[in-house]
């Protein structure tokens, strides 16, 4: 009897651990991990609430495990929590646990949705939301949630580059009702006319135009100092 | 007769030492904002930015000579017409109160020219004290700090010029500004014409600063009619040029004003001196 409770609870936790896998997003994490670098031209439009910045272009670098930089040559607005922290989070499968369910079609392909919770309470990632297409094991829209940025809705699409999982654009949906200007800096002492500032809550669009992927060519560490 | 007497009258300014405190204080002023932006400038962008950083993160070279210009336009705009007066205000009086102004009204030229020659060499001045300013904010902390995209914080948020699209914002915000200036230097020798000795003008065109800033900044309805036609509502005009889109009308608006005010403050002044006893 003893034998069989032992074998019982075996089996359960056999079971929770099938629970926390995804083959899904598995497979989508292979695929990340066969890019090993790559550089990339990127043109950011920002369409952020209170914020005026005209279209940037930009060169993306990334190697292996987590060196990421982006060179500029003038100032670049993008979302905080961007372009690393969901590949950074999802790289480690042993940091989280992630259930598969029915998704959304979205742009005509039927995704399934891995939800993903961190097992370590101490990472900023709350909850990530992931919306797979399972046959090209790429994400169409992930939903990520932090601690400290709130959530950051981002829309993948894709081109040349989807052997290697990599999107030719990307538009992140970001929340600005909490932006607040330092009255002592920003106000106009002369200005007469009121402000028609309201902070009322609105969603701000940065999207990012990825070319001319130069993917696995071996990156100097020395790029990213 | 008239560019001889404007000669002379800048040749007494230049010969007054009051005459490079402006330049001095403007230095060192300059001076002081350049060491501590370059010390812990990414404090002051960290608390501009600090509401935006918890969503966003800019990449690239915020701390550049472009901004600190603004910064220091921005921070100095508001004592240079003290600097300004301290010159200006003391070019009729002083003469008067030295006693050497019958020497001058001997001359053959008339109390109009007079008026005018020391209106000119004033706005001369203004205009050495604003390209001394321009040249220091500008081209000494390009220098120092590298160019770049500059970023502007205006009250109804953050807008980002590219490096490409920000001389002529410069050149034209300069230019208004100089109008800005050229005004208290108006005012104050139109005061200085009324006035006896050095100090009342240079104190009573800074009392006048400040009072117009006042009753520009209180939120009172009661003042919202006087607002638009105070010269001190018009004096950060400059900043206008650094709005995207640029506000031409209210900008033209606001130069319309201070011309006025220019106008006005001379033809009163020509009035004033040309019936002031100087004989008794």
């Amino acid at each position: 009897m003893k034998q069989f409770i032992v074998f019982l609870f075996f089996i359960q936790i056999c079971n929770l651990h099938y629970a926390q896998q995804s083959k899904v997003l598995n497979a989508y994490v292979t695929k990340l991990n066969s890019v090993k670098d790559y550089s990339v031209n990127a043109k950011i439009v920002a369409a952020v609430p209170m914020i005026k910045i005209k279209e940037v272009n930009a060169i993306i670098y990334f190697k292996q495990k987590d060196k990421f930089k982006i060179e500029t040559k003038g100032i670049a607005v993008l979302p905080k929590q961007g372009f690393l922290d969901l590949n950074k989070f999802l790289a480690t499968p042993s940091k989280y646990m992630a259930i598969e369910s029915a998704g959304k079609e979205i742009s005509g392909v039927q995704t399934t949705m891995v939800t993903v919770i961190p097992i370590d309470e101490s990472t900023d990632v709350i909850l990530a939301k992931l919306w797979i297409d399972s046959k090209r094991n790429i994400i169409m829209t992930s939903q990520l949630t932090t601690k400290s940025s709130g959530m950051l809705t981002t829309t993948y699409a894709y081109a040349d580059q989807i052997p290697f999982g990599l999107p030719s654009s990307l538009v992140f949906e970001i929340d600005v009702k909490k932006f607040k200007m330092p009255k002592s800096v920003a106000a106009n002492i002369h200005q007469t006319n009121k402000s028609t500032n309201n902070n009322k809550d609105q969603k701000g669009k940065i999207t990012v135009y990825l070319t001319g992927y130069k993917v696995n060519k071996g990156l100097s560490d020395s790029i990213f100092k | 007769m008239f560019f001889k007497n404007t000669y002379n009258e800048f040749i007494k300014i230049a010969a007054k030492p009051r005459s490079y405190i402006g330049l001095i204080a403007l230095s060192v002023l300059i001076a002081v904002i350049i060491f501590a932006m370059k010390a812990d400038g990414s404090t002051y962008i960290s608390f501009v930015t600090a509401s935006f950083e918890q969503t966003l993160s800019f990449s690239g070279d915020i701390m550049n000579g472009n901004l600190i210009a603004f910064i220091i336009l921005q921070m100095l705009i508001v004592h240079i017409p003290l600097l300004v007066a301290l010159v200006t205000g003391d070019l009729i009086s002083g003469e008067a109160n030295m006693g050497t102004i019958r020497m001058l009204a001997s001359k053959p030229i008339s109390r109009s020219q007079i008026v005018l020659s020391k209106f000119t060499a004033g706005a001369l001045y203004t205009l050495l004290l604003t390209i001394w300013l321009g040249f220091l904010s500008l081209y000494v902390a390009r220098w120092i700090f590298g160019t770049g995209d500059l970023m502007v914080l205006t009250s109804d948020g953050l807008i980002i010029h590219p490096e490409s699209d920000i001389e002529w914002r410069y050149i034209y915000g300069f230019l208004t500004a100089y109008l800005s200036l050229l005004t208290v230097s108006t005012l104050s020798i139109c005061l200085s014409a009324f006035a006896e000795n050095s100090i009342g003008p240079i104190v009573s065109t800074m009392a006048i600063i400040i009072l117009f800033t006042i009753i520009g900044t209180m939120d009172v309805t009661v003042f919202d009619t006087i607002k638009p036609y105070l010269f001190t509502t018009h004096m950060a005009a400059w900043r206008s040029y650094f709005e995207d889109p640029v506000p031409w009308d209210a900008i033209n608006e606001s130069i319309r004003i201070l011309i006025y005010h220019n106008v006005i403050l001379v033809a009163i002044a020509l009035f004033q001196f040309n019936r002031k006893d100087i004989t008794s």
